[in-house]
């Protein structure tokens, strides 16, 4: 699929660790399936409740229109048709705005590089080895889809 | 006496000077028939009336004595014309009623030179109370429209205005946009267009004529709340007029005024000409005064609801649906906004609903639409800040970047008044003014709408404590409680371990206020822990809107400690606080510790201890207020007529330099963006990274951003910075660059290509970074004609009234305290001799060695001979009769004193005592004996005395030394000693062997200018008064009182800003006369023959003429006769002036070569 930055499988290892500080949100940590790539991840439970032990897929991707072309940067009110959300439960739009290194000059084997990304304040931070952010730019607007799977 | 002017004989005054009848008018009485005459009148009828009594005396030959006694009493009676205070007057002859002689005219706060030269009443001019208004923009204030109707402005009629005058002038003076009077070219007669007919006056109105029309939106006038102690307590608003009867403005601008809405009131004026209005609104315009030339800080900025509501609606898990953020968005839309376009973002969450964040709002007040052009950038702790930066999980790590809010909540700390990592200074550094008022004020409607749908209140149920929370205060008060009493139990047995420098009873003071406070914190932190976040108190504690964690805990918990004066409640009773409590009680209770909060109530003992601390907070207060007023005067007076001149030096009125160069950098503190620095390179730095991606362009490596910075710090652009702030942005560029090699190690050179985003700097992105610097840095050049003099009196003075008249604790060293707050800074400014706590710090030269340490301690403070004597006897025996006094060696060895017997012999022999060595005995190392001196007193008596007196003898130290303290310090993990010595004698503390007399210092500016000299008590004056705001968490920029500080020594010797401190700086009679002791230097002034050239400050009002200062700065020197040069100079003029609207700061060297021309 063009456009699609971003896709594994995660599972929910840890929610709220140091306790809840948020009535209507909490934060994620999981780990994916095929990268093994870490993940926190703020996410409105009231609207879409998350559990320990959930495994979900989550899509990074830039653009929402099936066809893979870049879509309207801006929001119109009526934007209906029939778009790449359709098959996810839970979808976020926000700004991939930092993407920081964490060396270890003496294992560079064990060297990550993290992307934060806000969804309007709600964060997420990706973390994990430079190969799989492919593509990953500062000041992109991103979509974050996520569909719970079934066991 | 100037023998050319006047001679001695002039000195008798052989006529009486009388006033004309205006003067001393006489006012026709309504309450009985004739009039009442004035004060003077009286007296000279007095006057006139003895000197009739005498020539009748005379004639009539009475006694030579009765008419020496008339003369006596006319000779009274004219020295009561002229000062009705005179003193020696026998007390038969004191007058019975006082009244106002000449003196007293002009002298005091009402007399004439401070009543009505230096401060004159005013028209155009309104005053009435104040109210908020938060849909007015910053730099408005609502006028009522009665106010409109009678503050006029006399507009000249041009082609432009005519039509709208007529229409104005139709209107008449009771109609709003009216006018009052019309004034014909020419003439000076005005027409009152009340009467007469309007629409011909209109019709008649010719181009030149002055209409005086009625106060109208847009019109600039100063407003002002007393007391006047900044330069912003008076700033220029634009007016917007509006029906009822206050004035109004925007919140936020209340914390420059210290304006409340509790019925303050406040004054409005209307400056006449065009001329004012412009300077008033460019100089004194609050847009242009956002910032306090104290320190840089913000002041005019987000307060109280707009704090709490901008922190609700940045939070988390705040989500709006559509019609909500578009209700919210829509309250941008008012005011010239009207049609503003607003660009929603696309919502946060798309799916399962649509759900905006209250972030993405927030964000649009910044930047409403894509074409807006204001990026601003910050990246800032919040005040709840934990750690992991952005991932904070109290969400407390502000990040805003292109002007869109993506982490962190709002608070007080990027939102409030004082402190720079604010949004609002980020916009009003970056991208100016207009930018940041405009988002204040957006911030301040919405904020205030989204407050108002969500509602926020306060009731019983936010101050109810929990059953938890209940008994965890019980638990914690049962624990303190019986720690109190253990201590109080060992204290009585003498158990207890002193702290060092104390004795018993201090230290039990101490460790039970400690653990009194103890108790109180810790309920504070449980009842914080139970609260939900809903919690109202709690939430405007959280965003920093209102009150603190210690208010929250004193409603719900537990009240806590009363302090008076930093004790516990004293005894007011025999031995006890109260009589409800026993006699010398030390429990908590007894001695003003209030368990109860205040939602559980008070007892009557609580409450009335509860009272007494209120007391001394408004005792305090009252006191302050006429303290720091008094001195903010004192200040001004002497520092007003500084100011800066063209060549960059600081001059008083008479031109002698202050300093050579403001202070040392010539940069205006109102302009620092860093800590005293002009630039905060790391916020540029981040700014220009993210304000232009470059998205086309390869970054750079590390060696190629030394050397580009290198070659453009080496361009012509740059000639113009200094020195030091090329080396501070050549450091800061090389500390870039170790961090990108570090990072390219790190990776071991993988060449993945998102690696390039870590640490991305680019070559333009280089280039705009210097250039912007650069711009930072020339506009932080201070201009000529600024009157740094003032805006230092007032960065000292204004904080002073924020200060409590409190000592603070020494830091780390028990019961050594220190004077601080308003009586410290009075000791300072006055340039005190003897001041209350005088304090040498003294450095060791060794001061690794604690043993080393005592041994100094042991040679500088002062031993007396009782301290290390075991007992002192009289001996008699048969043959003899002595004093005994037997050392105790174990004492004076533990204490590392160096003397022994000899040397305390030495000691008796030269103290005040007058023995003589041959009496005074040394027999073991521990005894001497002391023989009797034959005297006229009886043996016994001398002996007694002699007892009496001798433990008293200094055996060791610096005599007006009491006390030393080694003060333990860590320093990386290794202890270093110094020594705190109480006590004025720097010289002889330097002079200790063990001292290292190059690092002693001392809190006593005058001991210091004694043993050091002028210079060092001028670094003295600075860091004492920058120690004194640092401990009450005031910054103020050292530029500041450096000035104060050069003016108190530029003299030679330290000079107080005192009366006496002012009349040896100033030369002018006039600024003397209106300072104090008015009299006294106008008499000096005649008996000299003294002239007074008016340069300065206080002169320049007192005569009505422009001051020398700021606009008035500059003038023509010299005009020289040939057209040709007089045109040349034109050109230059025109060229400087050209130059001047395009770069204020660079007209330094312009107005070099105008100098060199003239």
């Amino acid at each position: 699929m063009a456009g699609v930055l971003f896709e594994d499988i995660f599972n929910v290892k840890d929610i709220d660790p140091t306790g809840k500080q948020f009535d209507r949100v909490s934060r994620l940590h999981c780990e994916s399936e095929s990268f093994k790539m870490d993940l926190i991840l703020d996410v409105n439970t009231w609207l879409y409740p998350m559990e320990l032990g959930d495994k979900f897929r989550l899509v990074l991707t830039t653009t929402l229109r099936e066809d893979g072309y870049p879509d309207n940067p801006e929001w119109t009110p009526l934007d209906a048709e029939c778009t790449r959300a359709d098959s996810f439960e839970y979808v976020m739009h926000g700004k991939l705005y930092r993407i920081e290194g964490d060396e270890n000059p003496k294992e560079p084997s064990k060297n990550k590089l993290s992307a934060y990304v806000s969804y309007g304040g709600l964060l997420m931070r990706l973390q994990g080895d430079p190969n799989n952010l492919h593509g990953f730019e500062v000041d992109q607007a991103l979509y974050l889809l996520m569909k719970k799977l079934a066991f | 006496m100037n023998p050319a002017v006047s001679k001695p004989a002039d000195l008798i005054l052989t006529r009486i000077p009388v006033p004309p009848i205006c003067i001393r008018p006489s006012v026709i009485s309504e309450l009985k028939s004739g009039t009442n005459e004035d004060d003077l009148t009286m007296k000279l009828s007095e006057i006139v009336f003895i000197n009739d009594v005498i020539k009748k005396h005379k004639l009539s030959g009475a006694k030579a004595q009765m008419i020496s006694e008339d003369w006596e009493f006319l000779q009274l009676h004219c020295a009561l014309y002229i000062n009705s205070e005179t003193s020696g007057i026998p007390i038969n002859m004191q007058p019975k009623k006082a009244t106002r002689g000449l003196v007293q005219r002009l002298k005091g706060k009402q007399g004439r030179f401070r009543g009505n030269l230096s401060g004159k009443r005013v028209d155009f001019s309104g005053r009435t109370v104040i109210s908020p208004d938060p849909n007015l923009r910053i730099e408005q204030v609502g006028v009522p429209v009665h106010v409109a109707k009678i503050l006029t402005y006399p507009e000249r009629v041009n082609s432009a205005n005519k039509a709208l005058l007529r229409q104005l002038v139709c209107n008449g003076p009771d109609v709003h946009p009216g006018a009052n009077f019309v004034q014909q070219q020419g003439q000076s007669f005005k027409k009152f267009l009340r009467y007469g007919n309007r629409i011909k006056t209109a019709q008649e109105l010719k181009e030149g004529d002055i209409v005086e029309r009625h106060l109208r939106d847009g019109d600039v006038v100063l407003f002002n709340r007393q007391p006047s102690l900044h330069k912003l307590s008076i700033m220029s608003h634009r007016v917007k007029v509006l029906p009822h009867r206050t004035f109004r403005f925007n919140e936020c601008v209340c914390t420059p005024y210290n304006a409340d809405f509790d019925g303050d009131e406040m004054n409005l004026h209307l400056p006449q000409t065009e001329e004012a209005k412009a300077e008033a609104l460019i100089l004194m315009g609050n847009k242009s005064n956002l910032v306090t030339p104290r320190n840089g800080e913000l002041l005019i900025a987000a307060t109280q609801d707009f704090i709490t509501g901008a922190y609700l609606l940045t939070k988390k898990d705040t989500f709006l649906d559509k019609s909500s953020a578009f209700q919210l968005a829509a309250t941008l839309l008012a005011s010239d906004d009207v049609n503003l376009q607003i660009d929603l973002p696309k919502p946060a969450i798309i799916k399962p609903k649509m759900l905006w964040t209250g972030k993405q709002i927030f964000s649009l007040l910044i930047k409403p639409n894509r074409k807006c052009s204001v990026f601003a950038n910050l990246r800032t702790k919040g005040r709840a800040y934990t750690n992991n930066e952005d991932m904070c999980i109290k969400d407390s790590f502000i990040v805003i970047r292109n002007s869109e809010l993506l982490a962190g909540m709002m608070d007080k700390s990027t939102l409030g008044s004082g402190g720079k990592a604010n949004i609002f200074y980020v916009l009003l550094r970056d991208w100016g003014e207009d930018a940041a008022t405009t988002a204040m004020w957006r911030l301040s409607r919405m904020t205030s709408m989204f407050l108002m749908n969500r509602g926020f209140s306060i009731g019983i149920g936010d101050v109810t404590p929990g059953s938890g929370l209940l008994k965890a205060k019980q638990e914690l008060l049962a624990a303190g409680y019986k720690k109190c009493s253990e201590y109080i139990e060992q204290q009585a047995e003498g158990k207890l371990q002193c702290q060092p420098g104390c004795t018993a009873e201090e230290t039990l003071e101490a460790v039970i206020l400690k653990e009194l406070s103890v108790i109180r914190d810790r309920a504070g932190k449980a009842c914080l822990n139970e609260l939900s976040t809903a919690n109202s108190p709690l939430v405007m504690a959280l965003s920093g809107s209102k009150g603190s964690f210690i208010n929250i805990s004193q409603m719900i918990a537990c009240v806590g400690q009363q302090a008076i004066s930093g004790k516990r409640v004293p005894n007011g009773f025999e031995d006890r606080a109260l009589p409800h409590f026993e006699r010398h009680s030390k429990i908590p209770a007894a001695k003003g510790f209030v368990e109860n909060s205040f939602y559980s109530g008070l007892t009557p003992t609580e409450f009335f201890f509860h009272t007494m601390g209120g007391r001394e907070g408004l005792v305090d207060t009252a006191v302050k207020t006429a303290e720091t007023g008094y001195m903010q005067r004192r200040l001004v007076k002497s520092l007003e007529d500084l100011c800066l001149h063209y060549d960059m030096t600081v001059r008083n009125a008479t031109g002698d330099v202050i300093q050579f160069l403001y202070g040392g950098d010539g940069l205006d503190p109102t302009y620092m963006e860093g800590n005293g620095c002009p630039v905060e390179l790391q916020r540029v730095w981040d700014n220009i990274r993210v304000r232009y991606p470059c998205r086309h362009e390869s970054p750079l490596v590390a060696t190629d951003l030394v050397d580009g910075s290198e070659v453009l710090l080496k361009s012509t652009d740059f000639d113009c910075c200094s020195e030091e702030f090329k080396n501070q942005l050549r450091g800061f560029v090389e500390g870039r660059a170790k961090r990108i090699t570090e990072v390219q190690s790190g990776w071991q050179n993988s060449s993945c290509p998102i690696l390039k985003e870590l640490e991305r700097i680019t070559l333009s992105q280089l280039i705009h970074f210097f250039h912007t610097c650069r711009e930072k840095y020339m506009n932080s050049k201070i201009e000529p004609g600024t009157a740094v003099g003032a805006l230092a009196a007032q960065s000292i003075g204004e904080p002073g009234t924020q200060m409590t008249l409190k000592t603070f604790h020494f830091a780390g060293v028990a019961s050594m305290n220190i004077t601080q707050g308003v009586p410290r800074i009075k000791e300072i400014i006055n340039a005190s001799k003897n001041i209350s706590t005088p304090i040498i710090t003294a450095y060791l030269e060794n001061d690794t060695d604690q043993e080393f340490a005592r041994r100094v301690k042991g040679r500088i403070e002062k031993t007396t001979l009782g301290e290390v004597t075991e007992y002192l006897e009289e001996i008699y025996v048969s043959c003899d009769c002595f004093l005994l006094i037997k050392l105790d060696l174990e004492r004076i060895r533990l204490l590392k004193l160096e003397v022994d017997a000899e040397s305390i012999k030495y000691s008796i022999c030269t103290s005040k005592l007058k023995l003589k060595p041959r009496n005074v005995l040394v027999q073991t190392p521990s005894v001497i004996t002391i023989k009797y001196q034959t005297s006229k007193d009886s043996l016994d008596c001398t002996l007694r005395i002699l007892k009496d007196s001798l433990p008293g003898i200094v055996i060791k130290g610096v005599p007006s030394v009491n006390r030393a303290v080694i003060h333990e310090e860590d320093v990386g993990g290794v202890k270093k000693f110094k020594l705190l010595v109480e006590g004025d004698n720097l010289r002889d503390v330097i002079a200790t062997m063990g001292v290292k007399g190059t690092k002693c210092t001392s809190n006593n500016t005058y001991q210091v200018f004694l043993t050091l000299g002028i210079e060092a008590a001028r670094e003295t004056i600075t860091s004492e008064i920058k120690l004194v705001m640092e401990n009450h968490g005031m910054s103020i920029d050292h530029r500041h009182l450096m000035l104060v500080a050069d003016l108190m020594t530029s003299r030679g010797e330290v000079l107080g800003i005192t009366r006496h401190g002012l009349s040896k700086m100033k030369e002018s009679v006039l600024n003397l006369a209106s300072f104090e002791k008015t009299a006294d230097h106008l008499f000096d002034a005649a008996y000299h023959g003294q002239t007074d050239t008016i340069n300065g400050v206080s002169e320049s009002i007192i005569m009505g003429i422009p001051m020398s200062i700021g606009t008035g700065l500059f003038k023509l020197l010299h005009k020289y006769p040939f057209l040709d040069i007089v045109i040349l100079c034109l050109g230059i003029l025109r060229y400087y002036f050209s130059q001047l609207i395009e770069n204020m700061a660079e007209n330094v060297c312009l107005v070099h070569s105008l100098y060199c021309v003239f």
